[in-house]
């Protein structure tokens, strides 16, 4: 519907005037949010639009999901997906094998067709457009890298692929970021995993996305190499704004790293939250109370679920974990049981992991199965 | 640089760091023109044209094999790795990749080729005294019919390559390879009009070679993403 008025405009505008800053800034007012979504619109006139009007560059998330389903040979493999991802998130997608995951990573990065709905990178289909490819940077279990060549050329070949200006110097500097710079020269073939992983990530982020794809990253790695790939994706994250989009089966490190995660479970997005939402929503408030006599468990439990706002206690190791109706009830319950002569070593609340999270939803979605 | 050279290059690199495919290609390159020389020698006397025509009759079906030889490289390893995901994920139209596959594998094809020619001229020279190195066609031969070849069985093989499984491959590829020799056989056959390298069987060459290649680029287009994507074993 806005084709043609925008078309007239851009023609008239450009009649009229050449000046950059009055340009973009009347396709914005006029077109509005709808002009990112314009695929009249060429990456470059939204290049233009972003840096004369940062709040286009607001109404774009980097990654917008609507209504997605996918099929294989008749099975439904995602039914209704949406989710958004801000600019400079790092987003947690997770689900355990065959939810899907990476069929939505290959969908969102234009390798396979959408059966139903809309996806969006950068406010663009890459599906369709070669320059908003660019922007956008992908990691795949494979690394993408040529084991007969060196690790510099493996960079530079992708260096010409993008574009990248000064080469050189920005392969020199993604080498020494991930500890490779003495290796430049040798074959990637004889790479341990570890150092593939790390040239893969260069690879990645070597023409500067703005969103990068990391799937699986830090599978296959030893626990000091998978810490340094994590501290990687923050560093990028924090450094170069670069928003993450990480498919990962680490939990833990999924529940460390990233501002937001959506789990993927039957085809279906079974929660979609920010971390500390999600771990803090247990439902009921609760705290874990351990005792210096672990002797005493029994005898606390029943002291502490006698009070009245106590809805819930139960022995837990060495520990009570006690639900209560509210959690500014906390100080009552701890005098109450120092008074009833119990010994506290420690009082804290309790939250749920993300892995307890996750398996809860997977769980369901397997039930419900 | 450009895209289409900075992927050719590539190709031509890792042809050229592929041992297994080279010293293949070097053997096949040597042993079938030399082996051959022995009864295109017997076979055209002294008779230049003759020799000229048997030289340029081996040499295609060479430069072809070659092709094929180095397609599995640029092509169906990169699908077997999985890598070609990640390219398809870069700022380069699948067709621009295609051509760039394809010419970085007719490079190396073709020097195998002229490798090939060199020997099998040599040869012959050294068994019957007759040099076929200033022949006009002969020269013509190599720079224009043969690359033209090259590079629509590489364009073809690729194209299949990529859009097929890799089970289909294992079966096609043979097809594909037996299918050129048959065909440039059946060509050479058919238009032959005597012993001897003409102007018309090269001219018929080059059009069928042409027409070849023109279909290897209408089939790479219509290869999509997600064919080569589904298709990843």
């Amino acid at each position: 519907m806005i084709g043609f008025p925008f078309l007239a405009l851009h023609v008239k505008v450009t009649l009229i005037t050449s000046r950059e800053e009055i340009y973009p800034y009347v396709l914005h007012r006029t077109c509005g949010r709808n002009l990112t979504r314009n695929p009249r619109c060429s990456s470059r006139t939204l290049s233009k639009l972003r840096r004369a009007v940062p709040e286009v560059e607001a109404d774009v998330n980097a990654v917008d999901v609507r209504g997605l389903s996918r099929s294989f040979d008749g099975r439904e493999i995602l039914r209704d997906v949406s989710f958004t991802v801000g600019h400079g998130e790092i987003f947690g997608y997770l689900g355990p094998n065959g939810a899907g995951k990476t069929t939505t990573i290959r969908i969102l990065l234009g390798l396979l067709a959408p059966g139903a709905g809309e996806v969006r990178v950068l406010g663009r289909d890459l599906a369709a457009d070669d320059d908003a490819r660019a922007r956008v940077g992908v990691l795949f279990e494979n690394n993408g890298l040529a084991d007969r060549m060196s690790a510099a050329d493996n960079l530079a070949y992708y260096a010409g692929l993008y574009g990248v200006e000064d080469p050189a110097a920005r392969i020199d500097e993604l080498l020494a970021l991930v500890d490779l710079a003495d290796r430049r020269d040798d074959p990637v073939g004889t790479f341990s995993t570890g150092m593939k992983r790390k040239l893969g990530i260069a690879r990645a982020i070597l023409h500067r996305p703005e969103v990068v794809f990391l799937d699986e990253p830090s599978s296959g790695l030893d626990p000091g190499a998978q810490r340094m790939v994590r501290d990687l994706i923050v560093e990028l994250s924090r450094r170069e704004e670069m928003t993450v989009f990480l498919n990962s089966h680490h939990l833990d490190e999924v529940q460390r790293i990233c501002s937001t995660v959506a789990i993927l479970a039957g085809g279906r997005i079974r929660a979609f939250d920010s971390v500390a939402n999600l771990t803090a929503s247990s439902g009921r408030p609760a705290v874990t109370v351990s005792l210096a006599d672990p002797g005493e468990r029994a005898r606390a439990c029943e002291t502490a679920g006698n009070l009245p706002y106590v809805t819930e206690c139960d022995a837990d190791g060495n520990s009570l974990l006690c639900t209560i109706a509210d959690p500014g009830a906390t100080p009552d319950l701890i005098a109450a049981l120092v008074g009833a002569g119990f010994r506290i070593e420690e009082v804290r609340r309790s939250s749920r992991s993300l892995e307890e999270i996750y398996l809860e939803h997977v769980g369901q979605a397997e039930g419900g199965a | 640089m450009s895209t289409l050279a900075v992927i050719a290059r590539r190709e031509i690199r890792l042809a050229l760091r592929n041992r297994g495919a080279l010293i293949t290609a070097l053997i096949f390159s040597v042993w079938f023109p030399v082996m051959s020389a022995l009864s295109i020698a017997v076979g055209a006397g002294g008779d230049t044209a003759a020799v000229a025509g048997g030289i340029a009759a081996i040499t295609l079906p060479v430069g072809v094999f070659m092709g094929y030889i180095f397609c599995a490289d640029a092509f169906l390893r990169e699908k077997r790795d999985g890598t070609i995901e990640t390219l398809l994920c870069a700022p380069v139209s699948l067709r621009r990749l295609w051509e760039g596959k394809a010419i970085g594998v007719t490079v190396p094809a073709y020097v195998m080729m002229l490798l090939s020619a060199v020997a099998s001229i040599a040869a012959i020279a050294g068994l019957t005294g007759v040099s076929v190195s200033a022949e006009p066609l002969l020269l013509l031969h190599f720079v224009a019919v043969v690359p033209i070849w090259i590079g629509a069985s590489a364009g073809l093989i690729g194209a299949a390559q990529l859009a097929l499984g890799m089970r289909e491959n294992q079966i096609l590829g043979f097809v594909f390879i037996f299918g050129f020799i048959f065909l440039i056989g059946g060509l050479q056959a058919v238009m032959s009009g005597g012993p001897g390298i003409s102007a018309t069987m090269e001219g018929v060459l080059a059009a069928v070679g042409l027409a070849l290649l023109g279909l290897a680029r209408a089939i790479a287009g219509k290869v999509t993403k997600e064919r080569i994507v589904r298709t990843i074993p």
